[in-house]
C-alpha cells in the first residue's frame, strides 16, 4: 500500500503537545500520526491531546493508530486525549468502545483536563 | 559541471584547428623573417660592400692613371682617368641609395668629399702641369704629397664603410640564428600539443566513451538476466554519464516492480486460502436463506463471515479486522479459527466471542482490532440472539405486508467493545424475534464510509433508505443493485472491502415460504 503523508501541526501547549493532523486519517495516511506520536513518546512528557476538527474522514486504521497510541503513552507514563466535534467520528468512537475510559472534549483545553494522573 | 560530448568533440577538434593555424603563423613568420634578412643582406649590405670597393678602387686607378699619364702616353690615360671619374661618380650616387643609416651616410659625404678634394687637386693643380714637360716633376710631388694623403683618406673612410657593411651582415645573421632558435621552439611546442590532444581525441576520448557505453551494455544484459543488482559505475560528466544515473534508477525501479510482483504472487497465495477458509459453501436449511455479498477492494482483506448450522440453530459471524491488506487478512484467520475452534466444542455465544478475543489479543499489536456481530438464530422460532463487538449495529427488514412498501431499521441494542484490544469488552446480548419474510442485514463498515468524490460518505441514513427501496428485490438482486448503488455514489472508486450477508427467515412452515415466493415477485 502507497505511504502517502499528511500535513501533522504540532505545538506545546502547557505541559503537553497538540497535535493537528489535516486531511483524512486512513490506512494511506496513518503512518504520518503514528510517527508524530512516537516522537513525542520519546519525550519527558509524553502527554497528547490529538484534534480531530480539520480530519474530514476516519477509517478503522486511524482509530487503530488513535489507540495504539493511547496505549504506548500509558505504558510510557503519559496519556493521549482527543479533541473532536465531528459527530461521525464521536460516533465510532461510541461504536467501537474506544470513547469509554479516553478523554474525549469538544477542545483542546478540556480533552486536556481528562489526562489521567500518571 | 556538466560537460556535454558535443561539447567536447567540438572543442577537441577547434583546439586542433587553433594549433594548426598556429603552426601555419608560425612557419609563415619564419620564412618571413628570413626574407626580411635575405632584403637585408643581398639588397643592402653586399651591393654597399660592392660599391665602397668600386668607389675607393676608382680613385686608386685615378691617382695611378694620373701618375703615368706624367710620365708619358698622356691622352689614354687621361682618358682612363675621366673613364673612372665617371665610375667614382656613378657608384657615389649608387650609394647615396643604398645606405640609409645616418653614420653611413656621413661617412659616405666624408669619401665623397675627399674624393672630390682629389679629383679638384688633379683637375686644378697637376693635369695644367702635364703638356709642361718642366713642370713635370712639381706634378709629381703634388699628387706623391697631397694626393697621396687624399687616397690614404679615401681608403681609410672606405674601410670603415666596409665595416659597418659587414656588421650589418653579422646583425642579420644573428637575427636568422634567434628567429631560427625561437621558431624551433615554437614550432616543437604547438606539435606537442597538437600530438596530446590528437591523442586525447583519437584515443583517450572514443577509449572511454566505448569503455563507459560497454559498461551500460554490460548492465542492460544483466538486467535483460534479470540481474538487477549489477552496480553501473560510469564516472562522466557528459550525456553518458547522465544516461549512466537514468539507467541505475531505471534498474532499481525494476528491482523494485520484481519484488512487487514477488510480493503479488505472495498475496495472490493469501488471497487462495484466505478464500478457502472464508467463502466455502454456506449451509443450506429450508428455515433460512443465506445470500453472502463480498467485493474486496485489495487480493486479500480483513472482511470476513462464517456460518454453521448445528442442533436447529444458525450461527451467524460477520467480522471486520481493522486495517487493510494482510495483516488484516491475519487477523480475520486468527479471529476465524479461535471462533469456530469454540464453536466445535459446543460453547456458549459468550464463550465463542471471549475466546476470539483472547485469541486476537495474544497475537495483534495494540492498533489493530476487531468488530464483530455474532448471530444465533433459533431455526424453529426465529428469535435471534446476537452480541454486538464494536460493530455497526445490523439492519432489519421487515416481512412485505400488503402492497405497503417494506419497513425498516437499524437494531439497536446493547454494545460491546471491539475485539483484540480490551481485556473485557463486555459480553451483552441481545434478543430479537424474526418473523418468516423478515431479512436480517449484517454489513462491513466499507458501505457506511464509501466516499463521493466530494468527500461526503454515504453514511447510516443513505444506507437505510437504499435496504428499503432495493427490499422488494430478491436478496440475490438486492445485494448486487446495493452494491451499484455505493458504485454510482463513489463515482467506482471503492477503496474499502464491501462484505454484506442477508439473512431471510422463512419459517418452518409451508405458509412461510410461500411468502417468501411472494415477496421475491414484488
Amino acid at each position: 500500500m502507497a505511504q502517502q503523508k499528511i500535513d501533522i501541526d504540532v505545538t506545546e501547549s502547557g505541559g503537553y503537545q497538540v497535535l493537528r493532523p489535516e486531511g483524512d486519517l486512513d490506512v494511506y495516511t496513518v503512518g504520518s500520526l503514528r510517527d508524530a506520536i512516537g516522537s513525542v513518546i520519546e519525550s519527558d512528557k509524553p502527554r497528547i491531546v490529538v484534534d480531530l476538527d480539520s480530519v474530514p474522514f476516519m477509517d478503522s486504521s486511524g482509530l487503530g493508530a488513535l489507540m495504539g497510541g493511547v496505549r504506548r503513552l500509558r505504558e510510557a507514563g503519559g496519556d493521549l486525549a482527543i479533541a473532536c466535534t465531528r459527530e461521525q467520528h464521536l460516533k465510532l468512537f461510541t461504536i467501537t468502545g474506544f470513547g469509554e475510559g479516553v478523554s474525549i472534549a469538544p477542545t483542546v483545553e478540556e480533552a486536556a483536563k481528562g489526562f489521567r494522573a500518571s | 559541471m556538466r560537460v556535454s560530448l558535443r561539447l567536447k568533440i567540438v572543442g577537441g577538434f577547434g583546439s586542433l584547428l587553433v594549433l594548426m593555424a598556429l603552426l601555419g603563423w608560425v612557419t609563415l613568420s619564419l620564412f618571413s623573417s628570413v626574407r626580411i634578412v635575405q632584403e637585408e643582406v643581398f639588397d643592402d649590405a653586399i651591393p654597399g660592400l660592392v660599391a665602397v670597393d668600386e668607389i675607393v678602387r676608382s680613385y686608386t686607378a685615378q691617382s695611378a692613371a694620373v701618375r703615368g699619364a706624367l710620365i708619358g702616353n698622356p691622352p689614354i690615360l687621361l682618358a682612363q682617368y675621366r673613364s673612372e671619374v665617371d665610375t667614382a661618380r656613378f657608384w657615389q650616387e649608387r650609394s647615396e641609395e643604398l645606405f640609409t643609416s645616418g653614420e653611413e651616410r656621413e661617412l659616405l659625404a666624408q669619401l665623397i668629399e675627399a674624393g672630390t678634394s682629389f679629383q679638384t687637386l688633379v683637375d686644378e693643380r697637376v693635369i695644367p702641369l702635364v703638356s709642361q714637360s718642366g713642370q713635370r716633376s712639381q706634378a709629381f710631388r703634388i699628387i706623391g704629397q697631397d694626393g697621396t694623403a687624399l687616397i690614404s683618406e679615401i681608403e681609410r673612410i672606405g674601410a670603415l664603410l666596409r665595416d659597418s657593411q659587414r656588421e650589418v651582415m653579422i646583425q642579420s645573421e644573428a637575427d636568422v640564428r634567434n628567429n631560427t632558435n625561437r621558431t624551433i621552439i615554437i614550432l616543437v611546442i604547438v606539435l606537442v600539443a597538437a600530438l596530446a590532444l590528437a591523442v586525447f581525441l583519437t584515443v583517450f576520448l572514443p577509449g572511454r566513451l566505448v569503455g563507459n557505453l560497454g559498461k551500460l551494455v554490460e548492465a542492460a544484459r544483466a538486467i535483460g538476466r534479470g540481474d538487477f543488482d549489477q552496480k553501473i559505475e560510469v564516472h562522466s560528466r557528459d550525456e553518458v554519464g547522465e544516461l549512466g544515473t537514468r539507467m541505475g534508477e531505471m534498474q532499481q525501479g525494476l528491482k523494485r516492480l520484481q519484488q512487487l510482483a514477488l510480493h503479488d504472487r505472495e498475496l495472490e497465495i493469501a488471497a487462495s486460502i484466505q478464500r478457502n477458509l472464508l467463502q466455502r459453501e454456506l449451509p443450506e436449511v429450508p428455515a433460512a436463506r443465506l445470500v453472502p455479498l463480498q467485493r474486496q477492494a485489495n487480493l486479500v482483506g480483513g472482511d470476513w463471515y462464517d456460518v454453521d448450522v448445528y442442533a436447529g440453530t444458525m450461527t451467524i459471524a460477520v467480522g471486520d479486522a481493522s486495517g487493510k491488506g494482510i495483516a488484516a487478512a491475519l487477523m480475520a484467520t486468527v479471529a476465524l479459527s479461535a471462533l469456530r475452534g469454540e464453536r466445535a466444542r459446543g460453547g456458549s455465544t459468550k464463550r465463542v466471542v471471549g475466546a476470539a478475543n483472547q485469541a486476537l489479543l495474544d497475537v495483534t499489536d495494540p492498533e489493530s482490532f476487531t468488530t464483530l456481530i455474532y448471530v444465533s438464530l433459533e431455526l424453529s422460532s426465529g428469535q435471534a440472539r446476537w452480541m454486538n463487538m464494536g460493530h455497526h449495529v445490523p439492519f432489519v427488514l421487515c416481512a412485505p405486508r400488503g402492497t405497503d412498501p417494506r419497513r425498516g431499521y437499524y437494531l439497536e441494542g446493547p454494545r460491546n467493545r471491539v475485539l483484540g484490544w480490551f481485556d473485557d469488552p463486555g459480553l451483552a446480548e441481545n434478543i430479537v424475534d424474526l418473523s418468516p419474510g423478515d431479512r436480517l442485514v449484517l454489513f462491513t463498515d466499507g458501505f457506511l464510509e464509501a466516499k463521493s468524490p466530494e468527500g461526503e460518505v454515504f453514511g447510516e441514513h443513505r444506507l437505510a433508505e437504499a435496504f428499503i427501496k432495493l427490499g422488494s428485490l430478491d436478496p440475490e438482486a438486492f445485494g448486487d443493485e446495493l452494491v451499484a448503488h455505493v458504485e454510482r455514489f463513489a463515482a467506482g472508486k471503492l477503496d474499502d472491502d464491501l462484505t454484506m450477508l442477508v439473512v431471510e427467515y422463512r419459517g418452518t412452515d409451508l405458509a412461510s415460504g410461500e411468502a417468501d415466493e411472494r415477496s421475491g415477485d414484488d
